[in-house]
């Protein structure tokens, strides 16, 4: 059986960055998965993806993307597509590193026979702001695109009856320590 | 007739770390470093229950996720006067060291080994060669020949589809590239290992924090791990021990691996102990306390300045008055309002864009300064402080490396050189050394501790409806790391983060003072300005990170960095 997983990417602080946590606690949240199959909000891991990606066969990646679509535009690319972007020397070694982390862990022999990155083309970046409604009305669309990839590689899942918390815990309105 | 090269990563979103250099003759004759992103992530805190301000600061940035939640829960406590148990103090220790050890590995092997590691060199290379010399070195069982003609082999594979992959354009054949085809195949089967071995680490974190990269188990006021040695559900001896096993595995990588191979490659380039060395004013905080009250650590801080080592001042807690009356933020060459040194806790975070100007605002950072003077923080830092004041783990690991790296170099290379670009590297992995050794000991004390019969993990916080104050201090894989916070009837009220790349990245201040990053460029030396290697060399060696943004994946994206000559 293959291990698949799915990982949302991006910061929960700047805007329509956070679509990749939020897509992936959501999925949490309303299905259950069968053996093999593992979702994960990682936030922004830089480099430290690697870690994320040893032993898994197939991952599939959520994130924000720029890649002059309309915003709210749903964009998968497969391993080939994100590996055309050839890395560079960097001078802050924790920015973005999806391709280098897949370079390096196929260099080291322990990487994913296959990435996918279903991309959501983002309209602002604002410091606290929650995500745009035109990306939170691309979010079933993206589950979608995501689940499809699992069925395709073999996963399975199933929709909650009752959806569990999805714990969307950087969008709820401030409240202080003292009742 | 000087030559401006600006480094500067390409992207509007990417786009994080920005540094320019004039050289002339051959050598670097002035700098500018500059954060390309606004950084007012803590505007989003007020208001907010102090509880969970860890959760939002963990966002901060995706790499350094540990580090700002122990900072922000610190910052609280410290607010509160509130005491934090054995058991919670433990086992935060054993996050923070295993994190640390997970940051500085990948650091040395992933993010700048290859600065002086050619790749291109290592197909010429002899395996057995390299066999012979790396078992002289130590008795790690990953010397083999046959280990290391796997490493070259692929290497051979990735030259000869034609497509460099992840080494496309590194630079390779450059004049300031120096190691033996042999030393080239050594290192960068190590880098191939260290992979496994960094892994370790972040599983390490994962079992105590419940989860990796983002901690759950944090709470002002200790930790929310349950503690009992029989139950499935909580921290359980059965934890404990794989926790002890990843330990005892990345201890010998470090002892055997990280540490002769930074020794090995500082003794080939000894003449890198000859640069960088920038400002040298240092600044560390003390950490990993042993008790509940934060009095005693197992690292100690303080300060050095002009790196007149002999004049060290130790620092005896968090919240030592000497620091925290010390430390204030400048906005002259920073796009922020405001002309007057603040101190953190009176800090304003108001922005006042310009274009990028060489004599007027040029960066995202602040400039923060303590008893007005630019500070270099750090493992080097931390190294410097702890040797200087006779700290006997520091003294016995530093002089551990200093003697190989004499012997490799085949001249005394002295505590004093430490002060360089390649000294930081020697700092970091000696501070991985004495950071494994350390996570045997509060193991041993966590399980001791619960042995006798303690299982306490937190103290419940209590707010005031008045306004309280606090700081959160971390000697983070970075260097000191300070949250700054007001607390006014139980709601945020101020928050300010002064990261460790604040400090270092800092631009000019009204003075005219460089910060670290810029005054450690001064008389680098550049041989080829489209190819700025040694500049490189030098701003990794300090392990940057501005990465307290946004990751945004561009699939049209060219190059990360950009070197532009003018």
């Amino acid at each position: 059986m293959k291990k698949i997983k799915i990982c949302g990417v991006g910061s929960v602080l700047l805007g329509d960055d956070a679509v990749g946590p939020y897509t992936a606690r959501w999925i949490a949240a309303n299905y259950e998965f069968g053996e093999g199959v593992e979702v994960e909000d990682l936030g922004t891991p830089g480099l430290d993806l690697i870690a994320y990606m040893t032993g898994i066969d197939v991952l599939i990646l959520i994130d924000s993307v720029e890649n002059g679509a309309p915003a709210g535009t749903v964009t998968v690319y497969d391993k080939a597509e994100i590996t055309r972007q050839r890395p560079a020397v960097r001078l802050d070694p924790h920015s973005p590193c999806i391709t280098e982390s897949i370079f390096i862990a196929e260099l080291a022999g322990g990487g994913p026979e296959e990435v996918y990155l279903i991309g959501v083309t983002g309209e602002q970046m604002e410091v606290g702001a929650p995500l745009s409604d035109v990306v939170r009305q691309a979010v079933p669309l993206t589950v979608e695109k995501a689940l499809e990839r699992v069925a395709l590689h073999g996963g399975s899942f199933r929709k909650r009856d009752v959806p569990a918390a999805s714990e969307i815990w950087w969008e709820a309105a401030p409240v202080g320590a003292i009742a | 007739m000087a030559k401006r090269i600006t480094i500067d990563p390409i992207s509007r979103i990417e786009g994080h770390l920005r540094v320019d250099v004039e050289v002339e003759n051959g050598s670097v004759s002035n700098s500018w470093a500059s954060c390309t992103m606004w950084r007012g992530i803590e505007t989003i805190l007020k208001g907010r229950d102090p509880r969970e301000a860890w959760l939002f600061v963990q966002r901060f940035c995706g790499v350094c996720t540990t580090v700002h939640a122990i900072a922000s829960v610190r910052s609280v406590e410290d607010a509160l006067k509130l005491e934090i148990p054995p058991n919670a103090q433990y086992i935060r220790n054993l996050i923070l060291i295993n994190h640390g050890l997970h940051d500085h590995i990948v650091h040395f092997y992933h993010l700048s080994a290859l600065d002086f590691v050619d790749i291109l060199k290592i197909p010429s290379a002899d395996p057995a060669k390299t066999s012979a010399l790396a078992e002289s070195l130590t008795n790690w069982p990953g010397n083999s020949k046959k280990e290391f003609l796997a490493a070259q082999d692929k290497v051979k594979a990735v030259a000869a589809s034609g497509q460099l992959g992840i080494f496309t354009n590194g630079y390779w054949g450059h004049p300031a590239m120096r190691l033996s085809p042999e030393v080239n195949l050594l290192a960068f089967a190590h880098y191939i290992q260290a992979l496994e071995y960094q892994r370790k680490s972040v599983q390490a974190v994962a079992i105590l924090g419940s989860k990796s990269p983002h901690i759950q188990n944090l709470t002002v006021g200790g930790v929310s791990n349950a503690i009992n040695l029989d139950s499935l559900a909580t921290l359980n001896m059965d934890r404990l021990v794989m926790i002890k096993k990843l330990m005892e595995e990345v201890k010998p990588f470090v002892d055997q691996v990280y540490l002769p191979d930074v020794c090995a490659i500082a003794g080939m380039y000894a003449d890198w102990f000859n640069y960088g060395a920038g400002v040298t004013n240092y600044l560390a905080s003390p950490d990993l306390p042993v008790d509940s009250k934060n009095t005693k650590f197992d690292l100690p801080g303080g300060f050095i300045l002009d790196g007149n080592l002999a004049g060290v001042h130790r620092f005896d807690g968090f919240r030592d008055k000497v620091f925290t009356e010390g430390v204030t933020e400048e906005t002259k060459h920073a796009w922020y309002k405001g002309e007057t040194p603040l101190n953190p806790w009176k800090g304003e975070t108001e922005p006042e864009y310009t274009d990028w100007q060489a004599e007027g605002k040029y960066s995202w950072v602040k400039a923060p300064r303590f008893q007005g003077r630019p500070m270099q923080v750090g493992p080097l830092a931390q190294v410097l402080v702890g040797y200087a004041s006779g700290d006997p783990l520091t003294r016995k690991h530093t002089d551990k490396a200093l003697d190989l790296i004499s012997t490799v170099a085949g001249h005394r290379i002295g505590v004093e050189k430490l002060q360089s670009t390649m000294g930081r590297h020697v700092a970091r992995a000696i501070r991985a050394s004495m950071l494994a050794e350390l996570g045997e000991k509060h193991w041993q004390l966590l399980v001791d501790n619960i042995a006798s019969g303690d299982t306490t993990t937190h103290n419940v916080p209590e707010f005031p409806s008045g306004e309280i104050e606090g700081v959160g201090v971390h000697e983070a894989p970075r260097g000191l790391l300070s949250h700054w916070s007001v607390i006014k009837g139980g709601k945020i009220e101020n928050y300010q983060a002064v990261v460790p790349s604040t400090w270092n990245a800092s631009p000019r201040d009204a003075k005219g003072q460089h910060g670290p990053y810029e005054a450690s460029l001064l008389h680098n030396p550049i041989a080829d300005p489209v190819r700025p290697l040694e500049a490189i060399r030098t701003v990794h060696s300090f392990d940057p990170c501005m990465a307290c943004a946004c990751h945004t994946f561009n699939p049209e994206g060219q190059a990360i960095a950009e070197v532009k000559v003018l």
